[in-house]
C-alpha cells in the first residue's frame, strides 16, 4: 500500500513538473487576443497594392501567387472599450478598430494583419464575412480553403455579398448597436428567421458548393443611407463564381421553389375584374419536385401550395366580404407566382446556375439516368441548361385578419 | 524503501514507575480481607489524588467497612441515600437475624443496598479501573470480595439541535457527548430486540467505550465482523472522538474522499441503521460513524425523506447540482478565459475582456489567488468568535471583492464566479465531502490552466476513476450508479417515493430486503388511484396493523 | 484470479458499448463515404454486421469456455505453444491499437483545439490516464465503463438531434449506389475495424457472475454501438452531403460545429462535443490498455498486473508517435484496422472449428468404447 503509492505519486510529480515547468502553450487570455468580428473582402485597388509589404514572401525570389490581390478589412473588438454590463452613455472611444490590409491570398492578408495588430488574431468570434460583387464574381474558392482549414472558424458564421465595396460595411455606424459588425451579424441572421431568406451560412455555402447537383447563393447586401442596410436580393453563383442577382421579391420565389416552408414575402396582387390590389402575404409554402425523364429528356415538375394571408387592401373599392373574391385572388396569386417561378427558373438556366439543386433530385431519385448520363458536375450543367420543366401553383388565402370586409 | 526508516534504537530508558504500571503488576491480585492494608495498597496507587476519598463506616452498625471513590466522578446523592444510608441502618427486616461474615455480601446485594448496579468484585486492578471510571467501591474488613457499585455521574450537556447539519423539517435531536445518552437516543427510535450494541474499550490511556450498533436480521453480516476486526485491530494511546477511528478503519487514507460518515443526528443514524449499516459510537463524541458509506448518502439529507418526493428531489438535484459546480465552476471560467472563448455568446466574450483588460494576471493565477484568500476567509470566519464573524465574513465578501476588481487584481466575473462556487460548496450537506471538492477543485484548476476544457475532462476522469476504485467496507464507493441496481438508483438523483422504494438498496447487502410488506403496498396503489375510484370499495384505508390507541408511548 | 466474479450482464454490455465508441467516432463517416457516396449508411450497416459475427463467434467461444481468456483457452484448443504464439500476436495487436488510439486522439486535439501545445504532451496524459486507472482490478474496470456510458451516448445523441434541423434527405438517396463493389466492401472492413474494440469480450467473459448471459450482452452491445455509429453515419451524410464530407476530416466534429443549440447557451458545440468524446476516447484506450497487460499477465502467468500498467507504458508511447503525420497515420490506422480483422474475427473462427472438431472427435471417443 504504502509503497504503490509513493511511487504514484514519485511519478506523477515527475510528470507533473516538467508540465508546470513548460507551461500553458495554449493560453491566451481572452483580452489579449484580437477577436476579429467581421472581415470585408475587396479586390486591392491600384494604390492598395503599393502598400503590399514583403510579409509571407519576397517580391522576387519566391514565387507570388498570380490570383489578383485582395484588400482585406477586418473589424477588431478593443478589449476595454465595450463596457460590461448596462451600457453607460458617452465614451466616445470607438469600440472596434478597423484595419485594412493587402495580401495576394486570404491567409497572406490575414498574416499581414498580424503585423499590424499588436495581439495574436483570434477568429473564433468571426460572425461575418462580406464578400464585395467584384471578390464574389472573380471566385470565392480561394478563399474557402483557408476559411475550412482553420479550426477557429465557425461554420455557422454568415457570409454575404455586398454591392458596394466591402470596406464600408466595416465602417458602418449603426445606431442601434456599439459593435457595428454585431448590427450586421444579427440582421443577417435574423432574414432567416423573419422569412426573408433561406438558410444561409458559410458551411451551407461549402456543402451547397460541394455537391454534384446544385450551386450555392448568399444574400446580396446593399447599402441604404449612412447606416441603413438593405437586403437587395439573392446572388446566385455557378459554381464559386457569382453570376447574377435575383430581385429581393424574388428571394420568395426562389424559397419556394427550393421547399422552404416559412413564407416571409407578400406581393401584391391585382382583384380580377378590378384595377386595384390587395397585398396577399405568404404565411406558408408547401413544396413537391418531381423529376423523371420525359421524352428521353430530363423533366422537372414542382407543385408549390402556399399558404398566404390578405395583409391590406390598396382602396375601399375592393370588397373582401365573400369567399368567391377571395378564390379569385387566389387565382391570381397562383398565376403570378407561377410567372415569376418560371422566370427566375429561366433566368438561373441561362447562366447555368442551379441554385434549386435540382441535380440533386436527378441523383438521388434517377440514380442509373444519373450514373449515365451525368456524374460530373460540369455536364449537370449542361443538362441544366436545357432542363423542362413544369410548375403547379395553388395558393389558400385563409385569412383576412382582424376586418370583416 | 528501508533507508528511509530510521534503526531502531537499542538503549533502553530507565522505567519510569508510573501508577498505571502499578496497575498492571497487580493485575488479577485479589483483594486482601484486611481492610487497612487493602487501603494502603490503593493510596500506593493512586493516594496523590486529593479527590480520592475513603470513607469508613460501620455497616450496620458492627462490620467495619470502607467506601472508596472519586468525588469528582461519583453521584453523591445516590451515595449518601441508597448506599450509606441504606448499609449504615439495619433495616427492620434483618434486624435480630444472624448475620455471618461468609454470607454479608450476598446479603448486602440482594436484601440491603438500594442500587440496581452493585456487583461483586474481586481483584485490585480491576477495581481500581472501575473507581477511575466513577464506581464506588466498598471494602469490607474481614472479606476478600468487595462491592462496587455504578455511581458514576458525569456532568454532560443537555440535548441540543445539531449544529453541523441542521434541518428545516425533522427532529431537533442531535447527539452529545455521552455515549450512554446516544445510546438511549438510538434505542428510543428503535424499540426492537435486533437492535444490537456491541461495546468495547480502545485506547490504551482513554479506554474509550466504543458502541457497535446494528440491526440484526438487516444489516449483513460479513460487514459487521469486518468492523468488529478492523476496530479490534487499533492500538493507541487515546481515542478521543470517532475521527480518531474513522482513519484506522477506512479503506484508502489517501483517498481525499471520506469513506465513513459522520453525523450528530441520531435520526439520520437510525434511518441508516435501517438501510443496513452499522453505526459506531465513541463515548465523548457527539458524532456517530456510518459505514459502509456510498458516495451518494453524502449530498442526500434527512429532510429529503421527511419532506414530500417533489420537494425532495428538487431540493436534491439543486445540491448535485451545487456539487458539480464547487468542483468545477473555476475550471470551466479558466478554460474559457483562456483557451476557447468562442464557447460564449460575442457580445458576452467581448464585455468579458473588456471587464478583464486591466487584469495583469492569466485568468488561472487569478482565479487561484482569489480561490486560496476565499480559503483563508472561510477558515478565519470559523475560528472567530461568533459575534465577530458575521460583521467579518461580510466585510470579507463585500469589501474584499469589490477592492479586488478595483484595484485591477481580478475582473468582476472572476469574483462572481469563486462566489458562486464558494457559496455552491456550503451546500453540500456533509463536511468532509464537500471538503474533498473543495480540494480537488485546485488540481483541476490548474490542469484547467494547462490545458483547458481537455484538462478539465481528464482531471474529472481522474477523479471519477478513483472514486470508482474505492471501496468502503466492501461496497463500491459509487453504488448505485455504478456498478448500476434499479432500487438503489431511484434514490440517487431524484428522492423517489417512498412507496416507490420497497426494497433496501441492494448494494449494502442486507440481510433482509424487504422495505414495505406486500400487502401495505397493494393498499398503497390502490389509495392512489383517487377518490373517484375508491367509492365502490368500503375496507380501504384501516386494514393496517397499526395501532392506535391503548399504549402509552406517548410519555 | 483473486477478484470475485461480479460482473453483470448490464456491465459487460457497458462495456462493449464504450470500448467500441472511442476515437472512431470522428472519421468514420469519412471511411464510409468514401466507400459509398450515397450509400455510406448501408456500408456501414454491412459493417456493423460483419463486426457483429465477429464479437459472436468470440462470444461463444467464451461461453464454451467461461473460466478462461482467449489466451489461455487457445493454448488448449491449438496446442500450448501454437497458442501462445497467437496469443503474443494477439497482444501485440492491441498494443498496437492502443498506441494508436491514443496517437489519433492526439491528433485531432492538436489539430483542433490545442494547436500550440505539443502532440506529446496531449498523448501521454491520456496514456498516463489510462495507465494509472489500468491498476484496478476488472469489477472497478467495469464500473468505469459502467458509470461513462451514458455520458459517451449523451452528447452524441443530443448533436445528433439538433442538427437534424438542417438536415436534407436527398442526400441519403439512393440508399443503395452500386457503383463500386470492390470499394464498399473495403469500406465494410474499415467500418468493422472500428468494432475491433468488442474483443475486449474474451477478459470479461471469466469474470461475469453469468458467463451464460454474455451471449446477450454482446448483442445489445453491438447493438446500441452500431446503431449509434449509423445514426452519426446518417446525420453527417443528411447534412453535409457525401461530396462536403470527402473533403473533411472528422464530420462528426464538423456536425458539432454546424449545430447551435436553441437559444444559443453555448456558441458552438464542438468543443463540449470533443470534450465529452475525451471520455469516449478514454474508455476505449484503457478497453485496450487493460487487455494488453492482462494478457500479458495470463500469458506469462503473472500474479499482479499493477507494474505492467507502466511498464509497457513507453513502448505504446514511442509505437504512438511512430506515424509522420496525419495522414500518415490514417493510412496506418486503415491498414492495421483491416489486418486487425485477421486477429479479431479469422482466428477466433479459426479457434472455434478447431474447437467444435475436437468436441466433435472427442464425442465420437467416448461413444465408441460403450
Amino acid at each position: 500500500m504504502w509503497l504503490n503509492h509513493r511511487k504514484l505519486i514519485i511519478i506523477m510529480f515527475s510528470i507533473l513538473i516538467p508540465l508546470f515547468l513548460s507551461g500553458c502553450w495554449d493560453s491566451r487570455e481572452i483580452e489579449k487576443r484580437a477577436n476579429v468580428l467581421a472581415i470585408g473582402v475587396d479586390i486591392a485597388s491600384e494604390e492598395d497594392r503599393k502598400k503590399e509589404d514583403e510579409i509571407s514572401h519576397l517580391s522576387k525570389e519566391f514565387p507570388t501567387p498570380d490570383e489578383e490581390m485582395i484588400k482585406v478589412t477586418a473589424q477588431i473588438a478593443v478589449p476595454g472599450e465595450i463596457p460590461l454590463g448596462p451600457q453607460q452613455p458617452g465614451g466616445s472611444a470607438k469600440p472596434v478598430l478597423v484595419v485594412e490590409v493587402v495580401g495576394h491570398s486570404f491567409q497572406d492578408a490575414m498574416l499581414n494583419l498580424q503585423q499590424e495588430v499588436a495581439n495574436e488574431l483570434f477568429l473564433g468570434h468571426l460572425r461575418i464575412i462580406v464578400f464585395s460583387e467584384d471578390i464574389a464574381r472573380s471566385g470565392t474558392s480561394r478563399f474557402n480553403d483557408f476559411l475550412r482549414r482553420n479550426p477557429e472558424i465557425r461554420r455557422t458564421a454568415s457570409l454575404v455579398v455586398s454591392k458596394e465595396p466591402a470596406s464600408k460595411y466595416m465602417n458602418i455606424t449603426p445606431e442601434l448597436e456599439r459593435i457595428p459588425s454585431l448590427y450586421l451579424a444579427e440582421l443577417v441572421d435574423n432574414l432567416t428567421a423573419l422569412g426573408k431568406f433561406p438558410p444561409s451560412f458559410i458551411g451551407l455555402f461549402w456543402t451547397i458548393y460541394s455537391s454534384k447537383g446544385q450551386d450555392p447563393y448568399l444574400p446580396y447586401l446593399e447599402l441604404k443611407g449612412k447606416s441603413a442596410i438593405q437586403l437587395n436580393g439573392l446572388a446566385y453563383f455557378h459554381g464559386d463564381k457569382m453570376v447574377g442577382k435575383t430581385n429581393p421579391l424574388e428571394i420568395g420565389v426562389f424559397m419556394s421553389v427550393r421547399g422552404i416552408g416559412r413564407g416571409g414575402y407578400g406581393a401584391f396582387a391585382e382583384v380580377p375584374g378590378k384595377d386595384e390590389s390587395v397585398l396577399v402575404r405568404t404565411v406558408s409554402r408547401n413544396t413537391r419536385t418531381k423529376v423523371g425523364i420525359k421524352n428521353g429528356k430530363p423533366h422537372v415538375s414542382i407543385k408549390i401550395q402556399y399558404e398566404s394571408e390578405i395583409d391590406e387592401k390598396e382602396s375601399a373599392a375592393i370588397q373582401l366580404s365573400d369567399s368567391a373574391i377571395l378564390k379569385k385572388i387566389e387565382k391570381a396569386t397562383s398565376k403570378d407566382a407561377k410567372r415569376s417561378i418560371e422566370k427566375l427558373i429561366a433566368t438561373t438556366q441561362k447562366t447555368k446556375s442551379d441554385i434549386f439543386g435540382f441535380g440533386e433530385h436527378f441523383r438521388a431519385k434517377l440514380p442509373q439516368y444519373w450514373n449515365r448520363n451525368v456524374k460530373t458536375k460540369e455536364k449537370w450543367d449542361g443538362i441544366y441548361q436545357n432542363l423542362t420543366f413544369d410548375v403547379k401553383v395553388d395558393s389558400h388565402i385563409h385569412r383576412v385578419g382582424m376586418k370583416s370586409k | 524503501m528501508s533507508f528511509f526508516r530510521k534503526k531502531k534504537r537499542t538503549v533502553k530508558k530507565p522505567q519510569l514507575l508510573t501508577p498505571s504500571k502499578l496497575v498492571s503488576q497487580k493485575e488479577n491480585t485479589p483483594t486482601s480481607s484486611s481492610l487497612t492494608e487493602t487501603e494502603k495498597q490503593i493510596k500506593d496507587i493512586l493516594g496523590n489524588n486529593e479527590d480520592l476519598k475513603i470513607k469508613h463506616f460501620k455497616i450496620f452498625g458492627q462490620f467495619s467497612a470502607a467506601c472508596v471513590y472519586f468525588s469528582s466522578l461519583v453521584d453523591k446523592d445516590s451515595l449518601n441515600k441508597d448506599i450509606l444510608k441504606s448499609l449504615m441502618y439495619e433495616p427492620d427486616h434483618l434486624m435480630g437475624k444472624e448475620k455471618p461474615l461468609t454470607q454479608l455480601i450476598d446479603m448486602i446485594l440482594t436484601e440491603t443496598i438500594y442500587h440496581s448496579e452493585a456487583k461483586v468484585g474481586d481483584s485490585i486492578d480491576q477495581l481500581i479501573q472501575l473507581m477511575l471510571r466513577g464506581e464506588t467501591v466498598i471494602f469490607i474488613d474481614g472479606i476478600k470480595e468487595a462491592i462496587h457499585i455504578g455511581t458514576r455521574k458525569v456532568e454532560k450537556r443537555a440535548i441540543d439541535q445539531p449544529q453541523t447539519e441542521q434541518v428545516i423539517l425533522g427532529p431537533r435531536e442531535g447527539f452529545i457527548e455521552s455515549i450512554a445518552t446516544n445510546i438511549a437516543l438510538l434505542r428510543y427510535r428503535l424499540p426492537t430486540p435486533d437492535f444490537q450494541v456491541k461495546t468495547m474499550k480502545i485506547g490504551r490511556l482513554t479506554k474509550s467505550t466504543v458502541a457497535i450498533c446494528y440491526l440484526k436480521g438487516i444489516a449483513n453480516e460479513t460487514v459487521i465482523k469486518e468492523v468488529e476486526k478492523r476496530l479490534s485491530e487499533i492500538d493507541i494511546d487515546a481515542i478521543l472522538d470517532v475521527g480518531y477511528l474513522e482513519q484506522f478503519i477506512e479503506d484508502n487514507p489517501f483517498s481525499p474522499f471520506p469513506q465513513t460518515q459522520s453525523t450528530e443526528r441520531p435520526d439520520k443514524t437510525v434511518a441508516n441503521l435501517i438501510e443496513g449499516r452499522v453505526a459506531i459510537l465513541v463515548d465523548g463524541s457527539p458524532f456517530s460513524l456510518l459505514v459502509p458509506v456510498v458516495f451518494n448518502q453524502f449530498y442526500q439529507t434527512t429532510e429529503d425523506y421527511s419532506s414530500r418526493f417533489l420537494m425532495g428531489s428538487f431540493v436534491r438535484l439543486a445540491r448535485i447540482l451545487a456539487l458539480v459546480f464547487s468542483l468545477i465552476f473555476p475550471s470551466l471560467y479558466v478554460s474559457l478565459i483562456s483557451f476557447n472563448p468562442e464557447l460564449l455568446p460575442t457580445e458576452f466574450a467581448v464585455a468579458v475582456a473588456g471587464g478583464r483588460a486591466g487584469v495583469p494576471y492569466p485568468a488561472v493565477i487569478e482565479v487561484l489567488i482569489i480561490e486560496v484568500s476565499m480559503e483563508i476567509l472561510r477558515e478565519a470566519t470559523v475560528r472567530l468568535p461568533k459575534q465577530v464573524g458575521g460583521a467579518l465574513s461580510i466585510v470579507g465578501v463585500l469589501v474584499i471583492g469589490q477592492a479586488a476588481v478595483e484595484a485591477g487584481l481580478s475582473s468582476p466575473i472572476t469574483v462572481v464566479v469563486i462566489a458562486l462556487t464558494t457559496i455552491g460548496s456550503f451546500a453540500t450537506p456533509t463536511y468532509t465531502a464537500a471538503f474533498a471538492l473543495r480540494m480537488l477543485r485546485f488540481p483541476i484548476m490548474i490542469l484547467a490552466g494547462i490545458f483547458g476544457l481537455y484538462g478539465v475532462m481528464v482531471g474529472v476522469i481522474f477523479i471519477f476513476n478513483h472514486m470508482l476504485s474505492l471501496k468502503s467496507f466492501g461496497v463500491p464507493y459509487m453504488a448505485p450508479v455504478s456498478p448500476s441496481d434499479y432500487e438503489g438508483m431511484k434514490d440517487v438523483v431524484v428522492r423517489s417515493p417512498l412507496w416507490w422504494m420497497p426494497k433496501r438498496p441492494d448494494f449494502l447487502h442486507p440481510s433482509n430486503q424487504s422495505r414495505l410488506s406486500e400487502n401495505e403496498n397493494k393498499m398503497l396503489e390502490h389509495s392512489k388511484l383517487g377518490n373517484d375510484q375508491r367509492e365502490g370499495t368500503t375496507d380501504g384505508g384501516s386494514e393496517g396493523n397499526n395501532s392506535t390507541s391503548s399504549h402509552n408511548d406517548l410519555n | 484470479m483473486g477478484d470475485p466474479k461480479e460482473i453483470t450482464a448490464l456491465q459487460a454490455t457497458t462495456i462493449l458499448i464504450s470500448t467500441i465508441i472511442g476515437v472512431g467516432v470522428l472519421p468514420l463517416p469519412l471511411f464510409a463515404v468514401r466507400a459509398g457516396e450515397t450509400s455510406a449508411p448501408f456500408v456501414t450497416l454491412t459493417g456493423v454486421f460483419l463486426a457483429a459475427i465477429g464479437l459472436m463467434i468470440l462470444t461463444y467461444l467464451g461461453i464454451r469456455h467461461p473460466h478462461k481468456t482467449i489466451i489461455t483457452y487457445s493454448q488448449d484448443i491449438i496446442g500450448k505453444w501454437l497458442g501462445k504464439i497467437f496469443s503474443i500476436v494477439v497482444i501485440f495487436f492491441f498494443l498496437i491499437l492502443s498506441s494508436l488510439t491514443a496517437r489519433e486522439f492526439g491528433a485531432v486535439v492538436v489539430t483542433a483545439v490545442l494547436r500550440e501545445t505539443p502532440l506529446e504532451v496531449t498523448v501521454i496524459v491520456m496514456l498516463l490516464l489510462a495507465a494509472i486507472s489500468c491498476r484496478n482490478n476488472i469489477n472497478v474496470f467495469a464500473y468505469i465503463h459502467n458509470l461513462y456510458v451514458p455520458m459517451i451516448l449523451a452528447p452524441v445523441l443530443i448533436v445528433v438531434a439538433f442538427s437534424l434541423k438542417n438536415a436534407n434527405l436527398l442526400y441519403l438517396r439512393p440508399i443503395f449506389l452500386g457503383n463500386d463493389l470492390w470499394n464498399m466492401a473495403g469500406g465494410m472492413l474499415t467500418v468493422s475495424a472500428l468494432f475491433q474494440g468488442s474483443f475486449i469480450i474474451t477478459m470479461i467473459i471469466p469474470a461475469m457472475k453469468t458467463p451464460k448471459k454474455a451471449m446477450k450482452a454482446s448483442l445489445w452491445g453491438i447493438l446500441i454501438s452500431g446503431g449509434l455509429y449509423l445514426l452519426i453515419v446518417i446525420a453527417t451524410v443528411a447534412i453535409f452531403g457525401p461530396e462536403e464530407i470527402k473533403q473533411i476530416f472528422w464530420p462528426t466534429l464538423e456536425l458539432a460545429r454546424t449545430t447551435a443549440i436553441p437559444g444559443n447557451i453555448l456558441q458552438r458545440l464542438d468543443i463540449i462535443f470533443l470534450a465529452v468524446w475525451v471520455l469516449a476516447v478514454f474508455t476505449t484506450l484503457f478497453s485496450s490498455y487493460y487487455f494488453t497487460i492482462h494478457s500479458i499477465k495470463e500469458l506469462f502467468r503473472l500474479k499482479d498486473h499493477k507494474v505492467l500498467s507502466y511498464f509497457i507504458l513507453p513502448f505504446v508511447f514511442f509505437l504512438a508517435m511512430a506515424p509522420q503525420n496525419v495522414l500518415h497515420m490514417y493510412e496506418i490506422i486503415q491498414l492495421i484496422g483491416r489486418a486487425g480483422l485477421l486477429i479479431t474475427i479469422i482466428y477466433p473462427a479459426f479457434l472455434l472449428l478447431i474447437d467444435f472438431l475436437r468436441s466433435w472427435r472427442r464425442k465420437k471417443n467416448v461413444a465408441k468404447p460403450s
